[in-house]
């Protein structure tokens, strides 16, 4: 058990006395009925097996926090850092601040801010390797960096930024609420040095002696419907209509007297000069994604054309099957789907606990996505190689027949990974990417691309060549003109509601102005290129390169937008101070090489190696049991 | 509810493995902070707490202090005694003899071809009471240079000279608890969440029980301008006018206390006579504050039961930083607020033992507040040393300032700098650089070896740092605490006390001076000295401070010997009528002219350049800069800029601009806050090569501080963005 002081300063203790019985939500703050298994249990902390007996162990505890007083000392993150161990880097608790007025009429309203313990915890629902875990001890959502592989879901779909993907460990930590001081009464190390009694803690609703409110909305932080945190705020002194922020977020704060809130909005303080932004843009870390679902969507398409026409007797599909650019077919598919579960496997912080991936079916569209996709390529090299049998042995007559139900079963899976692969992307703290937009975007992928695969690869073996080409092309159409449907509705929407989708809109239309103008171009022209083909057909080596050409340009129409799409999201996060937890700042330090000091409190982004010994470890050990 | 999984993992929570606390007083600011540092099993420091039951912090810590325990093994510490002949040669190791006896031959050799004040010997506010002791004795009683000054002249010289003009005798009057009794609060130019948080939390928490009202002078909307009740954003330089006016205010209204007055103070007419010149309406034109403010102000002051007023460096560092703490012991001694509970006049020291200097270095005359100027002092403390009296310059000498003017003209020629960086904190550091260029002889004794001055420097002497040492530091509020060594210095430094013993014995031939050893010895000799005096101490052992976590002075022997126990905090000074420091016990009123001699921005030079701390940071940052924890907060120079100047210069956040100053440039990344009027830009002065290229520091008559907080300065975009951040980070290496 954590040690307390003999003298330990009252300040430092839990006070509830009361509580209620639900939250504001209408759930309980009893986490567990007193019948409850879950009761009584050690949290068995480093080994320990004492049970804690705070009366209120089993009660939804909570951070309050009132930003009227709040300095900006930042003792909380410095003690939290110090009695964890956090890497300069990360920050369990952060604090940042939004500031209004003119001079001398000028507010600053910090924030501290660490994890809220949600009643909805996201994280836990987003990890597929079910690393979360809610306690109903204090309904404390804590995470185990020994299960974590290092994907980052957690920190797209947690609006808090609470927790931190480490890049040089590769994985992720958080806010463990402090259960340890929490099991001897204590509160958590950041309340305990906070100096202008703003940080408090307890259980959630109680509002702590000396305050009055208990909102759970202040300018800067996100909408409390996504997750329903457990943090409850004072701020009762008047503030400016606009609060702005100080990082380099094209986000500011205006109060929507009607609401009686403050809301997001856009803060075009990058100007409005169009840049280029190549290098950030194709070379970013999340490029793994890029080429993962680019190429995934690819070969699902083109796969599922094959498979669907033959089984619909299309008439084009059916001459490519019966054409010996099957098997080659089948062989550029798995190559480019290879590539891409590579790249995205490799991309993991810990790529060798891949594994771990399928752990939360039940609550994570990612695990779902990898089960699909783990499913429809286990299926495409199965069905690839019983058609290459078929082909050999021509005489043995089950193989066709099992080949086509299992490629029926290849289909099911993609469709289910396809699915998930856009439902990860619908996350409310996202609002770039939680639009159909990336529906449409994928769907328009797996046809344009999908068909681009088949004509590619099976032209050279065609006997009526023009067909095949138009065919192509309609559906490539087809799939550019959803892709761009997707595109305008998805612009329109978002800088209606002017939020974070908004800003994200507006960091494409400048930051990334001429890739995104190339891009939009590109669609239109390919787009026109396409129809006219699939009218007119394409003939000799003009053909062929006006052929060539299109397909390059469909590919990097293809790259640029699925590159932006990772590029440009703005998560509905607590803004940050002017060097920490500014994304603007960390990006300087990563290119002019600030990050390479240890005292910066910037790593780079870095790639992790697979490490075979703990995988050939953790067989031993599970064959072991 | 969701809980995930049914079957729980075990839980792992890093553990720092804490075998023994050991207890401190904290190194970085003068709140005087009692820290306990947890060692693991081998003896390595690995994270620190505030003692609970310690008055000051009450368990509390800023985030400096809560991470200080990393300083130990931090980056670039001086391990091994250095020398080289000429400057430009590289370093070579050597032994400690052969380093100190070289230091000794230079100082002797100097002395005696260009007299015995050619030399002269700087020192700090960073090392412990006892350390400034024999310093003191070694350098007043054997090395016999006049020119003997201590860093303090940055930070709390105006403070000191002003108590001295208004009480008779430097020594703050009030403590931490008078914010507990106070029914108004001032806070002149002193941003307490910013640079000393544990003040503000003890302020903040007085706050909360009885709410009295706070009014903050300053020019920047700080945290603490911000949650004022009245904020004054005076124009830069002119507190002295705002004194005048609230004076004016105060007695034009009949709102002073003529009982105080008459029993306590002299030299009231000449005073009313002087603020009568300064009537609201002709003051709001220069300092900025309209008139009916003033009033409002003035009456709140005036008619609160017992009101306060602290300051920091807003007016220390001021052409007029002498008078304007005058100014601010004026209006206390006019309403009758000094020695009584929530009534004082509390200036909110800088450096965690500036108190410790001020009271025992003998930088600016002889120990306990002893003067040069006074026969009697003189001979006291010559027979005490066992010194002869003669040997002791009649008046103080140079102050650090001054000793750089006088390296400049050539009237100095050697130099012993300890533990101080003037290259990153005297004003215009291009003319403090050239300075240091002519020196025939430098021995720069530092915890740190990558700091600029021992660029300088002929020999390098390592000192141990803060909890490497043993001894006593006193607080702003007279508290005096201590400091235990928890860790050896590293490798082959040594305590800074060591170095001067080292040193004394090479000046103490016929060993007629007594150096005991041990920090603990020297207190009692200090103790001895102290009897009777204004900062009495004499009841002190570092056995009793260690038991009641700090005891603020006096505590006297026939307290002790009583069994009076210390108090636990509330120990004021002048609490009884007359009992000022001057011969008849009155205190001065004295009135103060305002002349305006500051460099105010023009057309060339359109801004004013503010300069201050941050939190995160110390100094000149050779501490908080190698701690990630503290760095990261504000890793490169950067400056506050108000959005719509920026504007007008097509400047955008996260730019890097060149600042331009009649005296040199630096190159700095721009935040943009309305924190800071248009015709401002606030510069934390913490990164080298940065702040003080810019600063002009006018010097206050009196107190010899630099005015670091007005010059002024032009701003132009770097064209080259990239080789500006170069620029910038190159001069952030370690």
């Amino acid at each position: 058990m954590f040690k307390v002081r003999q003298n330990e300063p009252e300040y430092a203790f839990l006070a509830d006395k009361t509580s209620q019985e639900l939250n504001r939500y209408g759930l309980s703050i009893e986490t567990v009925e007193n019948s409850s298994d879950l009761r009584d249990e050690s949290l068995n902390i480093n080994g320990d097996e004492a049970v804690g007996e705070h009366p209120n162990r089993y009660k939804q505890h909570g951070f309050f926090f009132n930003a009227d007083n709040c300095i900006g000392c930042h003792a909380c993150e410095t003690a939290c850092s110090e009695k964890n161990d956090v890497p300069s880097h990360l920050a369990f608790r952060s604090v940042g601040f939004v500031e209004g007025g003119s001079y001398p009429a000028y507010k600053r309203l910090n924030l501290s801010i660490a994890c809220n313990h949600c009643d909805d915890p996201v994280c836990l629902k987003g990890c597929p390797t079910r690393a979360y875990t809610k306690f109903a001890e204090y309904g404390a959502v804590l995470q185990d960096p020994d299960i974590c592989f290092g994907c980052g879901y957690c920190t797209w779909v947690c609006p808090y930024n609470a927790p931190q993907l480490d890049p040089v460990k590769g994985e992720v930590s958080k806010c463990n609420m402090c259960v340890d001081r929490l099991e001897v009464g204590l509160k958590p190390a950041c309340v305990s040095a906070c100096l202008g009694k703003a940080l408090d803690f307890g259980v959630i609703e109680n509002i702590p002696e000396g305050h009055e409110q208990a909102k759970t909305e202040i300018p800067g932080f996100p909408d409390a419907d996504i997750t329903h945190p457990n943090i409850r705020f004072e701020q009762s002194k008047a503030l400016q209509r606009e609060m702005t922020r100080s990082d380099a977020m094209p986000i500011k704060y205006h109060r929507d007297d009607a609401q009686g809130k403050f809301v997001s909005a856009v803060d075009e303080k990058h100007g409005d000069k169009k840049q280029w932004h190549w290098k950030k843009l194709l070379l970013s870390h999340e490029s793994s994604h890029t080429i993962f679902t680019l190429t995934t969507q690819a070969v699902m398409g083109a796969f599922m054309m094959l498979m669907l026409g033959g089984w619909f007797n299309i008439a084009v599909v059916q001459t490519i099957l019966q054409s010996s650019a099957k098997l080659p077919l089948f062989a550029v598919m798995i190559a480019l789907i290879s590539i891409g579960l590579f790249k995205l496997n490799m991309h993991l912080g810990k790529p060798h606990r891949f594994y771990r991936g399928f752990n939360n079916l039940r609550h994570s569209p990612v695990s779902r996505e990898i089960a699909g996709v783990s499913g429809f390529f286990t299926g495409l090299l199965g069905v690839g190689f019983l058609m290459f049998c078929a082909q050999q042995w021509p005489t043995v007559t089950w193989l066709n027949p099992v080949a086509q139900g299992l490629a029926g079963l290849t289909v099911i899976s993609g469709l289910v990974g396809l699915y998930y692969m856009y439902k990860l992307y619908r996350i409310p703290a996202r609002p770039y990417w939680n639009h159909w937009q990336t529906a449409s975007a994928f769907i328009g992928t797996f046809l344009s691309l999908g068909a681009l695969i088949i004509t590619s690869v099976a032209t050279p073996f065609a006997v009526d060549t023009q067909t095949l080409i138009k065919a192509a092309a309609t559906v490539i159409a087809l799939g550019l003109i959803t892709e761009a449907i997707g595109h305008v509705f998805h612009g329109r929407d978002l800088n209606a509601k002017g939020d974070e989708g908004a800003a994200s809109h507006y960091i494409q239309r400048t930051q990334f102005g001429y890739p995104w103008m190339i891009r939009n171009g590109l669609l239109i022209v390919n787009i026109i290129a396409a129809l006219i083909i699939s009218i007119k057909g394409l003939e000799g080596s003009l053909g062929m390169l006006i052929a060539l050409t299109l397909s390059a340009s469909i590919l990097f129409s293809a790259v640029i937008s699925r590159s932006m799409f990772y590029a440009i999201v703005i998560p509905t996060t607590m803004p940050g101070a002017f060097f920490w937890k500014n994304q603007g700042f960390v990006e300087h330090a990563r290119d002019v090489g600030l990050a390479d000091m240890p005292q910066m409190g910037v790593e780079h982004e870095r790639h992790h190696a697979f490490d075979w010994d703990e995988l050939l470890q953790t067989v031993k050990e599970t064959l072991g049991k | 509810m969701l809980f995930g999984r049914q079957k729980k993992n075990p839980i792992k929570i890093n553990d720092h493995g804490v075998v023994d606390w050991k207890y401190a007083t904290c190194g970085y600011c003068s709140t005087g902070c009692a820290i306990e540092v947890g060692l693991n099993a081998e003896g390595k420091p690995v994270t620190s707490r505030g003692v609970a039951d310690a008055d000051v912090n009450r368990g509390k810590l800023c985030l400096k202090g809560l991470s200080e325990h990393r300083l130990f093994d931090s980056a670039g510490r001086g391990t091994q005694p250095l020398m080289r002949d000429e400057i430009h040669q590289p370093f070579a190791v050597t032994s400690w003899d052969s380093a100190l006896d070289k230091t000794y031959a230079e100082i002797n050799r100097i002395q005696a071809k260009y007299g015995r004040d050619s030399v002269a010997i700087i020192s700090t506010g960073q090392m412990l009471t006892e350390e400034f002791y024999t310093l003191g004795k070694l350098t007043r009683g054997l090395i016999g240079t006049n020119n003997y000054d201590g860093n303090t002249t940055l930070c709390m010289a105006s403070a000191v000279s002003g108590y001295k003009r208004s009480f008779g005798s430097d020594g703050p009057p009030g403590c931490y608890e008078d914010f507990e009794h106070t029914d108004c609060l001032m806070a002149w130019g002193s941003n307490l969440p910013e640079q000393h948080p544990i003040i503000y939390w003890r302020m903040k928490e007085a706050q909360a029980k009885r709410g009295f009202p706070l009014v903050v002078i300053d020019p920047r909307v700080t945290m603490l301008a911000q949650n004022a009740d009245i904020h004054l954003p005076i124009t830069p330089g002119t507190d002295v006018v705002l004194q005048n006016a609230l004076m004016h205010v105060i007695l034009d209204e009949g709102l002073e206390d003529k009982v105080y007055i008459k029993a306590n103070t002299n030299g009231i007419e000449a005073l009313s006579a002087e603020v009568k010149n300064y009537d609201p309406t002709t003051a709001a034109k220069i300092c900025g504050i309209d008139e009916d403010t003033i009033r409002v102000v003035a009456r709140l002051f005036a008619k609160a039961g017992a009101a306060m007023s602290i300051w920091t460096m807003g007016i220390n560092q001021s052409t007029h930083g002498s008078d304007g703490v005058v100014g601010i012991n004026n209006l206390s001694l006019i309403t009758g607020n000094i020695g009584k509970p929530g009534g004082t006049s509390l200036s909110i020291t800088g450096q965690c033992n500036a108190m410790g200097t001020r009271e025992w270095s003998s930088c600016s005359g002889l120990p306990n507040y002893r003067q040069l100027e006074s026969a009697e002092d003189r001979a006291e403390i010559a027979e005490f040393w066992n010194v002869d009296e003669a040997f002791f310059p009649k008046k103080r000498g140079m102050f650090q300032t001054d000793i750089y003017r006088a390296i400049e003209t050539g009237e100095i020629k050697g130099l012993w700098l300890i533990a101080t960086n003037p290259l990153s904190s005297l004003p215009d550091t291009a003319r403090i650089r050239k300075s240091m260029a002519k020196l025939e002889f430098v021995a720069v004794q530092d915890c740190y070896e990558d700091t600029e001055s021992a660029q300088y420097a002929h020999v390098f002497l390592p000192a141990g740092t803060w909890a490497e040492k043993h001894g006593v530091m006193t607080n702003t509020e007279r508290r005096v605490n201590l400091v235990q060594p928890l860790v050896a210095p590293p490798e082959n430094a040594k305590p800074d006390l060591w170095i001067f013993n080292q040193m004394a014995k090479r000046f103490n031939s016929e060993s007629k001076v007594n150096f005991p050893e041990n920090a603990d010895e020297i207190f009692l000799e200090m103790g001895g000295l102290s009897k009777g005096r204004l900062s009495d101490i004499s009841g002190m052992t570092h056995e009793k401070i260690l038991e009641h976590k700090g005891i603020q002075w006096p505590y006297t022997e026939a307290q002790s010997e009583q069994g009076i126990a210390p108090e636990k905090g509330g120990v004021r000074l002048y609490t009884k009528p007359a009992t000022f420091r001057y011969e008849d016990g009155k205190a001065k009123l004295i009135p103060l002219p305002f002349i305006d001699n500051n460099e105010v921005p023009d057309e060339k030079f359109p801004f004013w350049l503010n300069t201050g701390r941050l939190v995160e940071h110390w100094h000149g940052r050779s501490k908080t800069g190698k701690v990630a924890n503290n760095n990261k907060f504000s890793p490169i120079p950067f400056i506050e800029m108000n959005p719509d100047a920026a504007k007008e210069l097509g400047l955008r956040a996260q730019d890097y601009v060149r600042l331009i100053s009649r005296r040199s440039d630096a190159i700095v990344m721009v935040m943009l806050t309305q924190r800071v009027p248009k015709n401002m830009i606030f510069l934390p002065f913490h990164f080298h090569d940065c702040a003080n290229r810019l600063t002009l520091g006018l010097l206050d008559p009196y107190s010899r501080q630099p005015a670091y907080k007005q010059s002024a300065v032009r701003i132009e975009r770097c064209e080259d963005q990239q080789h500006a951040a170069q620029m910038s980070m190159e001069m952030r290496a370690f």
